[in-house]
């Protein structure tokens, strides 16, 4: 709640209410993938390979999801967010990169 | 929508301590900050005049070396968490939001929280003096040891919990001043119109936001290694005892542009005012501010050419390093050609403000000096090291809070700092400062190894120390003259004018001082970069307001962050201590783990309640904003 928080109608920007349902079942998904992969792990006997890929996979669904959703990537009027991440992923891949080639080659 | 909620609707106001405790008005918040940054400021002067006072001649035996290890690391890391970086952050909540014309910062209980979570993380990290077992392992805390192996009580871990606490609130303050200045922006602010402070406030919530989840991994890492019997750092399982390096200065390296770029912009904001022009190069200014806080990310390596790298990383990090030396050194010149020709006036916050330019170069020049790897080799935990990022630190970082205390003290308190006493505190700060420092490098390079905790007679270094230990003590007493300057101010009645430096040039010289609570009756129009100075060129004597007057929309108080911070704490403390106490009632939970739960608790109920409460803040009626301003005009 802003200081000056203006009511959507004042700042003359439409604003669609969604209600909490998007929310809800985006965060049932995250933590079904989390437990999916802690299960996997803790699971006992199922072949490594077969776990790296069930790890990537719901890794790559989970950052997925934690975009759109939980960061707004989905929505419009976000640019700002989306410069910041993008601004965060380019500096962790020059460190990244840095690291992998400069560091340890 | 919330607006017609709102009305009506009365607000608890508290008043007194519990004002102090519930409040989210950024102004405030500010004030606490300078009041618990300046705590630890003392608390880490302290420690360092100790440090000299044991080095003032050879094999002195004042404290014991195991007392010698703790004073450096709490001096180090006090200075840099708990002195430095909130000092920033009570300027720039104290002045952000007034430079951007904006009524608060964007989260203001979020604001709160951050305050409560740093200040009970310095609090744990300092409580490990009362319970007797300190931090050793020096303010980076290098991994082997750091490790249970080496440092075998519990002083690391209050380290490592009491920084994670606070690196909370730091990380949340970053991200508020983020979308504060993307949102918050007066009408007709746009980014290349904003002050070069709030510029450099942005840049370095950015670098916050990057860098220290690196420092929250490294921590959490090594917690696990120290309380739970990981290996991540320990090489006889497998560990990596280099990459506690890397990830600590991948966050370090960025740290130190964190802590310098906001000093930039208040050097940038005094030398402006006092000489009655415009910023010179301004557009250079905030492209030089962004490439430093890029460069910042990509040099960490420098910090360890000695741990065996390899010629090709050595030389490459040489020259990323080298490279920020070219925006660095263009702002320099900036305020140089800002002051050329300016009809300058040399109050205090000035000659802070000038003395910064030539000491920071000293400190930019030796930096340079030790990005060269093949030298490195030689200047590598020496002295020299000690003197150079004194030098940056201090006699750049430290010089420009002390500008910027003296320049907007009035817009805080509504009471001018007294002129010939904030100059002879500079002349006593500024030559305690060289004659301690200065001699440092020439230590460095007679080969006098840092963190020692004595040396021996006839290696030549006993004079240079002995000077070292008067500059020191000269520091300490010019920042007793700080303090009595302030008592002395708070004994005078709050008489500050609007523009007390009556060249004012950016939105927060517009308002009263100290401001309202809401800061700006009307939201100005800004039309231009210096705002007010355009107003004033053009024979005006305020700003053109963006809006009638009208009710104003303020956030309530609230205790929450304040009990979040404490559970926090005592979190901390308890899960510390788990291993070493009985188990509780015959359960398998020992009373560490009860006293940790009980704090986790208190932080999650809190969480709950702000989440489950609907609070839609107030409203400061038009009667109330026109009484204050008939009253002030």
């Amino acid at each position: 709640m802003a200081a000056n928080g203006s009511s959507p109608e004042q700042s003359g920007r439409r604003h669609k209410v969604e209600g909490p349902k998007k929310h809800i079942v985006a965060f049932v998904f995250s933590i079904l993938l989390t437990f999916i992969a802690f299960a996997t792990v803790i699971g006992g006997e199922i072949n490594k390979d077969f776990i790296y890929i069930i790890l990537l996979g719901t890794a790559v669904l989970q950052v997925f999801v934690q975009m759109a959703f939980w960061m707004h990537m989905k929505d419009r009027g976000h640019r700002f967010a989306i410069i910041g991440i993008l601004s965060g992923v380019f500096i962790v891949f020059t460190c990244v990169i840095m690291a992998e080639y400069w560091v340890w080659w | 929508m919330a607006h017609a909620h709102a009305h009506g609707h009365a607000v608890k106001r508290y008043s007194g301590i519990m004002d102090w405790l519930t409040t989210v008005d950024h102004k405030k918040i500010g004030i606490l900050y300078l009041i618990a940054g300046g705590f630890f400021f003392l608390v880490g002067g302290l420690e360092a005049i100790l440090i000299r006072v044991q080095l003032w001649q050879p094999q002195n035996d004042f404290v014991s070396a195991n007392t010698y290890n703790e004073l450096i690391t709490m001096h180090g890391t006090t200075m840099i968490f708990l002195a430095a970086m909130p000092l920033l952050f009570a300027l720039m909540n104290a002045v952000i939001p007034l430079q951007i014309g904006a009524r608060d910062v964007a989260f203001p209980f979020v604001n709160s929280l951050g305050f409560w979570t740093f200040l009970f993380g310095g609090l744990l990290l300092n409580v490990s003096w009362i319970v007797g077992s300190v931090p050793d392992a020096g303010w980076t805390s290098y991994a082997p040891l750091a490790g249970t192996t080496y440092s075998g009580n519990h002083g690391v871990d209050y380290y490592v919990l009491g920084l994670q606490i606070a690196g909370i609130g730091t990380l949340i303050g970053g991200i508020n001043f983020l979308v504060t200045i993307i949102n918050m922006r007066a009408p007709g602010m746009t980014f290349m119109r904003m002050p070069m402070f709030t510029w450099a406030a942005f840049i370095t919530s950015a670098l916050i936001l990057f860098a220290f989840p690196a420092l929250t991994v490294g921590l959490a890492a090594l917690m696990f290694d120290r309380l739970f019997g990981a290996n991540f750092f320990d090489p006889s399982a497998g560990g990596n005892a280099v990459l506690w390096e890397h990830i600590f200065w991948i966050f370090g390296h960025p740290e130190v542009y964190i802590l310098i770029l906001p000093a930039f912009g208040i050097i940038s904001e005094v030398i402006s005012t006092f000489s009655r022009k415009r910023l010179f190069g301004y557009s250079s200014m905030v492209f030089a501010t962004i490439l430093i806080g890029f460069l910042g990310f990509m040099v960490w390596a420098h910090h360890m050419f000695t741990t065996g790298l390899g010629p090709i990383a050595n030389a490459l990090f040489s020259i990323a390093t080298m490279l920020i030396a070219v925006p660095t050194g263009i702002k320099i010149f900036n305020w140089l050609f800002t002051m050329w020709g300016g009809s300058i006036k040399f109050t205090a916050a000035n000659l802070y403000a000038v003395g910064f330019i030539p000491t920071f170069v000293m400190g930019g020049v030796t930096g340079v000096m030790l990005a060269a790897a093949p030298a490195d080799f030689q200047y590598h935990d020496s002295y020299f090291v000690v003197a150079h990022f004194h030098y940056v630190i201090v006699g750049g970082l430290v010089l420009g809070i002390f500008a910027g205390l003296h320049y907007w003290w009035p817009k805080m308190f509504g009471r001018v700092l007294n002129e010939t006493l904030g100059k002879l505190t500079f002349w006593m700060f500024f030559i305690g400062f060289h004659l301690t420092f200065f001699v440092q490098h020439f230590l460095g390079l007679m080969g006098m190894p840092r963190r020692i905790w004595q040396y021996l007679d006839g290696l030549g270094f006993n004079e240079m120390n002995m000077i070292s230990t008067v500059g020191a003590i000269m520091m300490g007493i010019g920042t007793i003259m700080f303090l009595i300057n302030v008592a002395a101010s708070f004994a005078k009645p709050k008489t500050a004018a609007f523009d007390p430096w009556e060249d004012g040039r950016t939105l927060e010289w517009t308002i009263p001082s100290p401001a309202p609570e809401y800061n700006f009756a009307q939201t100005p129009l800004v039309r231009g970069y210096d705002a007010y100075w355009k107003e004033k060129m053009e024979g005006r004597s305020g700003m053109t307001p963006a809006e009638p007057i009208g009710p104003i929309h303020m956030p309530s108080p609230s205790i929450l962050p304040f009990c979040m911070g404490l559970g926090l704490f005592i979190a901390g403390f308890g899960f510390m201590y788990a291993p070493d106490w009985g188990h509780f009632l015959g359960t398998p939970l020992t009373m560490g783990h009860m006293i940790g739960i009980v704090g986790l608790l208190i932080t999650f109920t809190s969480m709950l309640l702000r989440s489950v409460i609907d609070d839609h803040g107030f409203h400061i009626e038009e009667a109330e904003i026109l009484k204050d301003m008939g009253g002030k005009a």
